[in-house]
């Protein structure tokens, strides 16, 4: 008895220890999450938040780097909207280059199904397709310099073969964007491919024996079964591919720096050559921001459409 | 207790490993001079170049020299292979630049408006460099007067010069059965348009296999025929003066009627060099940094001077870099010491032989340690009278070049052949003189 007797004033005891370290060791818990994440979340405000803020306060000064900024208000974004048609024009270009964003998911969806069955060298097609993702981007961009080559590239070459003269691809100002739709379009590929893959295997498969059931074609199925049930996956795409493509940069520098005649000129670009070539880093930030709330409203956008066209299950 | 105590210790080396991680993304910007300048201690100087392998050697070697006859300064030399600018306006704009440290004539305006630059006038009056003997658009193009370049104080010393001049591969014009251009005079608009068309050479499907001349270097023939980019004052784009539309329309011709030219388009895989190189092209402009490449090159080569317009005259534009000063540096007087070193005499010297660059003092050039002899290319005092009729490229005229940018920009239309020249240049010359103005407006107050 006595025994039991004491095994309950321990427990008693112990009871109430714990409820008094209670407080002490939830926040001994807590303490090391909060570690582990530190370091990134320092990370983030040095170099992330703070610079972010520091730019809004630059878009509202005149400031070439090496000089104090000079506080200037508002100045540089009524410059920006009234007396900069450059800047509108690498906004158009900019716009103009995401025609890319619905070729390049269209595309990459019927890699994906096509690739979804187990044709042979189904590992070969998908390691091709994916290869573009993970080269080196100045690379590439040699490469695809001597493909647009309008005398002795492969694609001028190809359309050769059907009596077709091809443009002179870099250097013209009609068919500069284009060529460097193509190519980004071809860079996008393998991402697209590889989550759509994993997104058709997903599909329930008593879907398609359901309609199947009920006398569905092909294209019945493929309109209202496979594309709704893959939509979470396009709009996964079409967000990032939006938000990639206003902010375009390294492919327009490297293959054309914005030429010729400035008709690939993107806004990032632009804004890099105000920032650090003509020192006007003011005015640079100020473009930055405008940016941001361009791209803002672009996804807000796509999240509010979304509820029309993507299916969750 | 123990086990807690561990935990606390992984942690914290984790976390001190990503931190330390995070922090070595901000690299420590060049080390200014620490030494207290006084009589007897040593100084230390930093100092900044670019350059290639060879260029590097030479440079190890000059300041090695300087070190010798300098005992009290040590020069901490750091080789700065690509990315120069960038790297450059970083160390600036963080506020501790070396003390020395290369300046090409392109980055000149836009660091020397900065207030960037050591005002170097007074030292250059003391030190009894004989300026006169120097190229006067090399000291020109390192000159600032608060407004505009090319006039006022000294501040920068220039390194080396490189006029243009027309490389021609022998072999080529052998086998077309066609004399060598003169080195002693440029040959005409209608004498390259001649030459070059017998120097054209087609395919049986009619596609170009030989261009006789390389892209153009066209300011050249804008300047020798009486067109200019900007107004004396610059002030104002004066390319769409009849003369100035006459030698564009000539360089257009060229590329699109005439087809002895390629266009942009050839260039964009193969570069102009790549095709001399493989004997695609007869003629190509090129400056005196190319010859120790050429020298080893399978054919026979030569130079002549670049052709001309109505004026007659020798003209093309030429690259320069200067040495100048950070104007926070706390050992100046060193400083300049080590630049009246590397831009005077002994300098000058080491770099000629290496065949890399014309010596910024005339009476160097007319000695065989630039001529030569012996070597390709054989006709090198075509090097120095290019020298004489150069003028600063383009972009060294304003510090802030945007108007420039947009010309190279809208003037691609005319080498498209889309349009004449007359009606391009007076297209673009409102939005050229509008981004000159608000580039600039320190020249219009």
């Amino acid at each position: 008895m006595s025994k039991n007797g004491d095994l309950n004033v321990q427990l008693n005891v112990k009871s109430v220890e714990f409820n008094v370290n209670k407080k002490k060791k939830f926040k001994r818990k807590y303490i090391y999450g909060y570690l582990f994440i530190a370091p990134p979340f320092i990370g983030f405000i040095l170099f992330g938040l703070i610079p972010i803020v520091y730019s809004l306060y630059i878009s509202m000064t005149s400031f070439d780097l090496f000089n104090p900024a000079v506080f200037t208000g508002l100045d540089n974004y009524k410059k920006l909207f009234l007396e900069d048609p450059l800047f509108w024009q690498s906004l158009f270009n900019t716009i103009y280059a995401a025609i890319g964003i619905p070729i390049g998911i269209g595309l990459s969806l019927l890699i994906a199904m096509g690739l979804s069955k187990n044709i042979k060298g189904i590992n070969f097609f998908r390691t091709a397709f994916f290869l573009p993702s993970i080269c080196s981007v100045v690379a590439l961009t040699l490469m695809w310099k001597w493909i647009f080559n309008a005398d002795y590239g492969v694609l001028n070459n190809i359309l050769g073969f059907f009596h077709i003269q091809g443009p002179n691809w870099l250097g013209s100002s009609t068919w500069a964007m284009p060529a460097l739709i193509i190519q980004g379009v071809w860079g996008g590929l393998g991402t697209g491919m590889i989550l759509y893959i994993a997104a058709l295997k997903n599909v329930p498969r008593t879907f398609y024996e359901a309609a199947d059931i009920d006398g569905a074609n092909n294209w019945d199925k493929f309109w209202h079964i496979t594309l709704p049930a893959i939509s979470p996956t396009t709009f996964y795409l079409a967000i990032t591919a939006v938000i990639g493509a206003m902010q375009a940069f390294v492919p327009y520098m490297l293959m054309t720096n914005g030429g010729p005649d400035y008709s690939t000129t993107t806004i990032v670009l632009y804004l890099y050559n105000n920032a650090f070539r003509y020192m006007n880093m003011g005015y640079a930030s100020a473009m930055a921001w405008l940016l941001f709330v361009v791209i803002m409203a672009m996804t807000i956008i796509n999240f509010k459409v979304s509820s029309k066209w993507v299916h969750y299950d | 207790m123990l086990k807690h105590a561990k935990k606390m210790l992984v942690f914290t080396l984790i976390g001190s490993m990503l931190a330390g991680t995070m922090l070595t993304g901000c690299g420590k910007s060049d080390d200014a001079s620490t030494s207290v300048t006084s009589k007897g201690e040593v100084v230390q100087l930093t100092y900044n170049a670019w350059g290639a392998k060879d260029e590097d050697a030479v440079m190890k070697k000059l300041l090695a020299a300087f070190e010798a006859a300098n005992p009290n300064i040590k020069v901490k030399y750091n080789h700065i292979p690509d990315d120069y600018s960038n790297k450059m306006n970083t160390v600036l704009a963080g506020g501790s630049a070396p003390d020395v440290f290369l300046t090409s004539d392109g980055d000149f305006g836009r660091w020397v408006k900065s207030g960037l630059l050591l005002n170097m006038q007074s030292y250059v009056d003391k030190s009894g460099i004989d300026l006169k003997d120097m190229w006067a658009s090399a000291l020109g193009r390192y000159q600032y007067d608060g407004k505009v370049l090319a006039k006022g104080d000294q501040y920068a010393l220039p390194k080396d010069i490189g006029p243009s001049v027309l490389y021609y591969n022998k072999d080529l014009f052998k086998k077309a059965g066609v004399e060598f251009p003169s080195s002693e005079n440029p040959m005409t608009f209608e004498e390259l348009l001649a030459l070059s068309q017998k120097l054209t050479k087609k395919d049986t499907a009619g596609k170009i296999t030989q261009y006789g001349i390389g892209p153009l270097w066209w300011e050249g023939f804008l300047w020798s025929n009486g067109g200019d980019f900007l107004s004396k004052d610059n002030k104002e784009f004066v390319m769409n003066s009849k003369d100035g539309i006459e030698a564009m329309q000539y360089c257009a011709d060229l590329i699109n009627k005439y087809k002895v030219s390629p266009d942009g388009k050839s260039t964009t895989a193969m570069s102009a060099d790549q095709m001399f190189n493989t004997g695609k092209i007869a003629m190509i402009g090129g400056g005196r940094w190319m010859v120790p490449t050429y020298r080893k090159l399978g054919f026979d080569w030569d130079v002549a001077p670049m052709p001309t317009g109505k004026l007659n005259t020798w003209s093309g534009w030429s690259g320069s870099v200067g040495y100048s000063i950070y104007k926070k540096s706390k050992h100046p007087e060193e400083a300049f010491k080590l630049i009246k070193f590397l831009a005077g005499v002994e300098g000058q010297k080491l770099g000629t032989e290496l065949g890399f660059q014309i010596p910024t003092f005339k009476s160097m050039s007319n000695t065989d340690l630039f001529l030569q002899k012996g070597q390709k290319p054989e006709h090198a005092e075509v090097f120095i009278k290019a020298a004489e009729g150069q003028r600063p490229g383009s972009w060294t005229l304003t510090p802030n070049t945007k108007w420039l940018d947009v010309f190279n920009q809208r003037i691609t239309k005319l080498w498209e052949g889309k349009t004449t020249a007359e009606k391009l240049l007076n297209e673009i010359k409102p939005e050229i003189d509008k981004a000159l103005k608000e580039g600039n407006p320190q020249i219009f107050n």
